[in-house]
């Protein structure tokens, strides 16, 4: 036991170390440091070989590099593979509430930007209809409006993933759904949807929705027959397709080398460009004969038909004027448009035979704004006060063009529609008020108030009896609250008996 | 194809723009004495013309409308002398002295070949400035203060639309292609009642019309559209929440085991 200091001993024996003021105290806390560490680092039989000023031991004695854990806890900088990192809150903006997390970023950022990864929280586009809609364009003979709104709930809660939703769909009472009907459904309610509502924007993006919302079910169906067909086909059969596209491929080969063959065979004999080489070549004698007729037509064609074709007559002609022949037509009627642009010229589908005899039908001729559109009556005077509130006249407009009046007309269209809506708003506002007032009195148990409270209805009758009356139809209203009070009556003799129940009830629908 | 038969091109609809208001000056000193009474305070002209503009002192008139149109008939106020004004040849227009303001009755009378009756127009005359509704300043302004304001002018664009026109009309409409107005506005605007934010744009000298006041008005009807449909959408979502709302008290009424009659 070399090198057996006093402070050895007292580390064996732990004792406490002698409070030894003096220059010794600078040494003394790096030795015992060492000593401290003797029984962790290593065992002691090595510490007492080497001794305690080797500097490997140092080295080997300092506490195990572990995984340094981070610097949690009052935000600061730490230095993580040599980047400065800040832990900062943010917020998602894809988030409906207010949440803060924190996270660690890199120090030079910006501290509100965007949260990178809100961009990808995408919606899908949810369409809800009201009852109104549904009655006049949803209805159909497989679906109950229930089962409908059930589908789209789901929709919406799965957010259009058709497999979960096919997976999840259990609708009691209700007929076995494939996933193409599902879908079949859906989609033809989103696009009829679309068709019927007023749409801002143009008419090509409109359109460009619907086709986005196109499902044809009997292609969907035999598409998925045919993928599930072709993933359970033999090896046999596969073996013969490969065989088949093998013999396809060759015999194209074939074809194309024999196309070209044959056009330059014919070109060293006529001694031209064959122009376009794709189409199928006649025999030569057959050209020769009609190439100069065919030139005149080509020649005339020729102004007006695209740089590729060329202009010189070949025995490609015949099928070169077929083709001449509808590339005319096209830059005609683009030279035709102008033409009836600057004559003011608008064509319209002329009337079938029938129509045509009838001379009186002729239009007499009429200022445009003559013919402005108009309100429709019924609800003109609330379309007009729409109009009067974004600033637009309905009855002049300062350059009536046909454009401009189509415009007008649109607009028109969708103000009735504005108004329409608010209309229903209306009916089941008060339908809310009368449903809301018939529980007041049931609730309160026959406080008579016939003549003032407004008239209950029949659960049953539901919507469609308030359609019918007008609220301030005075006789109905006299006949409806006769039955209330009966009802009241009867539900005062309930209730007197019976009130705990119902306020059980009451709670446990309100809760 | 230039048949000159009395066969009428079915499905082909053409139209002509054409202009029709006044022009209206305040008298200065001198001039009202030469008028054939004291009270008159303004000369006016009223005319049917083309929109494209002839020069840059006149409302439109570049074009001869001759072609199609045969006659024009003002029918003035009855205090004026000969009220029936009638023009066989262009410049289709009436000018005159005079205080007040009148409907003057237009009627135009197409070339024969038409085959069409004559259309009646009628326009306003305008001989105070147009003021903003709903602004301080009185109606009608003094003379002098009107006679710094400059000419007044109010006149209505439109379209004399042709169904299905005889083949001698067509061709007869197709050798006179109207002039495009100009693309956009370098002239003041014409003031429109329709469009109450042109008085502004109209004023400081002889309006135009252009192809940009038509483009701004389609914005105008795109942009109502548009607001229209947003309400709609609004109101549509209300809707939807009240009738679940409606549902779930009807439920609860149901579940009351209330009186079902």
């Amino acid at each position: 036991m070399a090198g057996a200091s006093a402070a050895d001993v007292r580390s064996i024996l732990s004792l406490p170390n002698p409070p030894t003021p003096g220059p010794s105290q600078p040494r003394r806390t790096p030795s015992t440091a060492e000593k401290a560490r003797k029984p962790e680092g290593i065992s002691r039989e090595l510490y007492s070989l080497i001794g305690p000023s080797a500097p490997t031991l140092t080295a080997q004695l300092a506490k195990p590099r572990l995984k340094q854990k981070p610097n949690l806890g009052g935000g600061g900088r730490v230095k993580w593979r040599d980047l400065e990192m800040d832990w900062r809150s943010f917020k998602n903006g894809a988030r409906g509430d207010k949440l803060e997390l924190y996270h660690w970023v890199k120090a030079g950022t910006v501290p509100e930007a965007d949260y990178p990864f809100a961009k990808y929280n995408v919606q899908t586009m949810t369409y809800v209809y009201s009852q109104d809609e549904y009655m006049r364009l949803l209805e159909d003979k497989d679906w109950t409006k229930d089962e409908t709104d059930y589908l789209f709930t789901l929709v919406r809660d799965f957010d259009a993933r058709w497999y979960v939703v096919y997976d999840r769909y259990e609708y009691e009472g209700g007929p076995e759904r494939s996933m193409e009907d599902l879908k079949d459904r859906y989609y033809s309610v989103c696009r009829k949807l679309i068709r019927n509502r007023p749409w801002a924007g143009d008419e090509t993006s409109k359109a460009q929705l619907i086709t986005s919302l196109t499902f044809d079910k009997e292609r969907e169906v035999t598409r998925k027959k045919y993928i599930a067909s072709l993933e359970s086909r033999t090896p046999q059969q596969k073996a013969e397709e490969d065989a088949l596209y093998i013999e396809l491929k060759r015999l194209e080969q074939g074809e194309r080398r024999f196309k070209r063959d044959r056009e330059e065979l014919l070109r060293t004999l006529l001694g031209i460009d064959s122009g376009l080489p794709d189409l199928p070549v006649e025999e030569d004698g057959l050209n020769s004969g009609t190439t100069d007729t065919k030139k005149k037509k080509k020649g005339h064609f020729s102004a007006t038909t695209e740089p590729e074709t060329p202009v010189s007559a070949s025995s490609n002609a015949p099928n070169v004027i077929s083709l001449g022949q509808p590339q005319a037509k096209k830059s005609q009627s683009v030279s035709s448009a102008r033409y009836d642009a600057t004559h003011c010229i608008h064509r319209t589908e002329a009337p079938s035979t029938t129509l045509t005899t009838t001379k009186s039908a002729h239009v007499p001729v009429y200022l445009r704004s003559y013919k402005l559109p108009q309100p429709k009556a019924p609800s003109a005077a609330r379309v007009a006060q729409v109009l009067g509130e974004l600033g637009i006249s309905h009855t002049r407009l300062v350059m009536p063009t046909r454009e401009n009046c189509a415009q007008l007309e649109n607009l028109l269209e969708t103000a009735s529609a504005l108004v329409e809506t608010k209309k229903v708003v209306d009916k089941v506002e008060q339908d809310i008020r009368i449903m809301k007032a018939r529980l007041g009195q049931q609730e309160s148990g026959g406080a008579e108030t016939g003549d003032a409270a407004p008239t209950p209805m029949d659960v049953d009758d539901g919507n469609d009896a308030e359609g019918e009356v007008d609220g301030r139809a005075q006789s109905v209203i006299s006949t409806r609250s006769a039955r209330s009070r009966r009802a009241s009556r009867r539900s005062m003799s309930i209730s007197s008996v019976d009130t705990s129940a119902i306020g059980a009830v009451k709670r446990q629908k309100r809760g | 194809m230039a048949s000159n038969d009395r066969v009428r091109q079915r499905g082909i609809t053409i139209h002509r723009p054409i202009i029709y208001g006044n022009t209206a000056v305040v008298l200065t000193q001198q001039e009202r004495e030469t008028v054939p009474s004291p009270d008159h305070t303004h000369r006016w002209t009223v005319a049917v013309r083309s929109p494209a503009s002839a020069d840059s002192e006149t409302v439109g008139g570049k074009d001869d409308l001759s072609y199609f149109i045969k006659r024009v008939t003002f029918k003035l106020h009855d205090t004026y002398t000969v009220p029936s004004r009638t023009f066989d040849k262009p410049p289709f227009e009436v000018t005159e002295t005079g205080w007040g303001e009148f409907e003057i009755q237009i009627r135009i009378n197409f070339v024969p070949e038409s085959g069409e009756k004559a259309v009646v127009v009628y326009h306003h005359l305008k001989l105070h400035p147009w003021t903003a509704a709903g602004s301080n300043d009185p109606e009608i302004p003094p003379l002098e203060v009107a006679m710094k304001m400059g000419p007044v002018h109010s006149w209505q664009y439109d379209e004399i639309v042709f169904h299905d026109p005889f083949q001698s009309f067509l061709n007869i409409l197709t050798a006179h292609p109207p002039t495009a107005l100009p693309r956009h506005k370098s002239r003041p605007v014409p003031f429109h009642t329709a469009n109450p934010a042109s008085l502004e744009a109209s004023r400081g000298g002889v309006p135009e019309f252009t192809q940009q006041m038509e483009r701004e008005e389609a914005e105008r009807l795109e942009a109502a559209r548009k607001a229209v449909v947003a309400e709609t959408d609004n109101w549509r979502g209300r809707l939807i929440g009240k009738e679940k709302e409606l549902e779930k008290l009807k439920r609860l009424l149901e579940a009351r085991g209330g009186s079902t009659d």
